[in-house]
């Protein structure tokens, strides 16, 4: 028995390299090639041989799926980057959270960080806008208002995390209702108007 | 170790810029990526079609397949086989696991009684530049016994487990793990694969 199990693995060395094994069958092969050195470079020649097979049946696909797979990896980036963006200014050493009641009701907050020089914006039961219209974050400095981007129109009463970069020292932050698109300086009153903390 | 070079089947000129490239990629860099799409595309949707035989469900798997490239790019490591292999093996294990799961699995059986014997026309490859690696593929698995023909195409280009293989080829479980196994060692040695 001792010399089946011993030999067992090793013989589904073929079978593992085409992937003709199950799944808890692979898994186990795996956890056996890890422990044995030969059976590791024979599996790397095999699957090169096999790999060969793959490219022999090469044909070239329709060009929208190029379009659909670099528009896909776009998407994926940038929602990264902002995730990653938004983390580590969450972070921050020096962030700090501020929240306000707005006149359009519910709450917005913002963690700020003067280090990161930005600042994300979230919200929650803010009235939903016509599609014409857009809530628009603003940088409130002594040289004025500074357009910090627009916020996300609220699924469920609450807003995504939206990340403006450009904060400076002194900055307050404002949200105005805007037409859809947003505008370079504020059209009319804030909801809120926060000093952050 | 050698260096991987005149493999065949091998889309760049060398194994060293697709390495290279996908290093780039795990840094995030979608030129790199894009590059990387215009080399493995061809093999990964040709692949992926030969075993899902629709062209649909082919166009959908190789976009999980190219995006997992994208997402996964700094799990490649090029000690334990090139760039090539690492990518073709993210596409045959979809392949296959969609293959399984299908609906249409049940009715594959019935389906190959009436495809064994068919020549191997359909093993041609479409890609013009597949062509050359597609006539040594042929010309190699050509010197391989029936069985160690048919249980390697059997698994590889239909994603058959390897008992099925053996229920197809009416032959005992032992005797298919062995040819599997024999016969991709003397493909190997056919293609001169040195790594």
């Amino acid at each position: 028995m001792r010399f089946l199990r011993r030999r067992r693995p090793h013989a589904l060395i073929g079978p593992y390299v085409l992937d003709a094994l199950e799944t808890a069958e692979r898994d186990r092969f795996e956890r056996h090639l890890d422990r044995c050195r030969d059976c590791e470079t024979e599996a790397r020649s095999l699957t090169a041989t096999a790999t060969a097979l793959g490219i022999a049946v090469a044909a070239d696909p329709p060009p929208r799926l190029k379009r659909a797979v670099l528009a896909a990896v776009d998407a994926l980036s940038s929602a990264q980057a902002e995730n990653a963006a938004i983390a580590a200014l969450m972070t921050a050493s020096d962030a700090r959270t501020t929240s306000v009641a707005t006149s359009a009701g519910g709450t917005a907050t913002v963690v700020s960080s003067l280090r990161e020089a930005a600042i994300v914006f979230t919200s929650s039961g803010m009235r939903a806008l016509p599609a014409t219209e857009v809530y628009e974050l603003w940088f409130i400095g002594h040289g004025g208002a500074r357009p910090a981007g627009l916020v996300p129109p609220p699924g469920d009463g609450s807003t995504s995390p939206v990340l403006a970069a450009g904060l400076e020292p002194g900055d307050k932050v404002g949200v105005t209702v805007e037409p859809a698109g947003g505008t370079t300086a504020p059209t009319t009153t804030p909801v809120v108007v926060m000093t952050l903390a | 170790m050698a260096e991987p070079s005149g493999v065949p089947g091998n889309p760049a000129d060398s194994d060293t810029p697709l390495d290279a490239l996908l290093k780039q990629v795990a840094d995030g860099d979608h030129a790199a990526f894009e590059a990387v799409y215009d080399q493995m595309a061809g093999p990964v949707y040709g692949l992926i079609r030969k075993v899902l035989r629709d062209s649909a469900q082919s166009e959908e798997v190789a976009q999980e397949v190219l995006l997992e490239v994208w997402r996964s790019a700094s799990r490649f490591d090029p000690a334990r086989g090139s760039a090539a292999a690492w990518v073709l093996t993210i596409a045959h294990r979809r392949a296959v696991d969609r293959v399984r799961s299908s609906a249409a699995a049940a009715e594959r059986e019935s389906r190959f009684a009436a495809e064994r014997g068919a020549p191997a026309a359909d093993e041609v490859a479409e890609s013009v530049a597949a062509l050359l690696d597609a006539e040594q593929v042929r010309r190699c698995l050509d010197g391989l016994t029936k069985l160690q023909r048919e249980s390697i195409t059997l698994a590889y280009y239909r994603g058959y487990t390897y008992p099925q293989v053996a229920a197809l080829l009416q032959v005992a479980l032992g005797t298919v793990k062995a040819r599997m196994r024999d016969g991709l060692t003397r493909l190997r040695d056919c293609l001169g694969v040195t790594w």
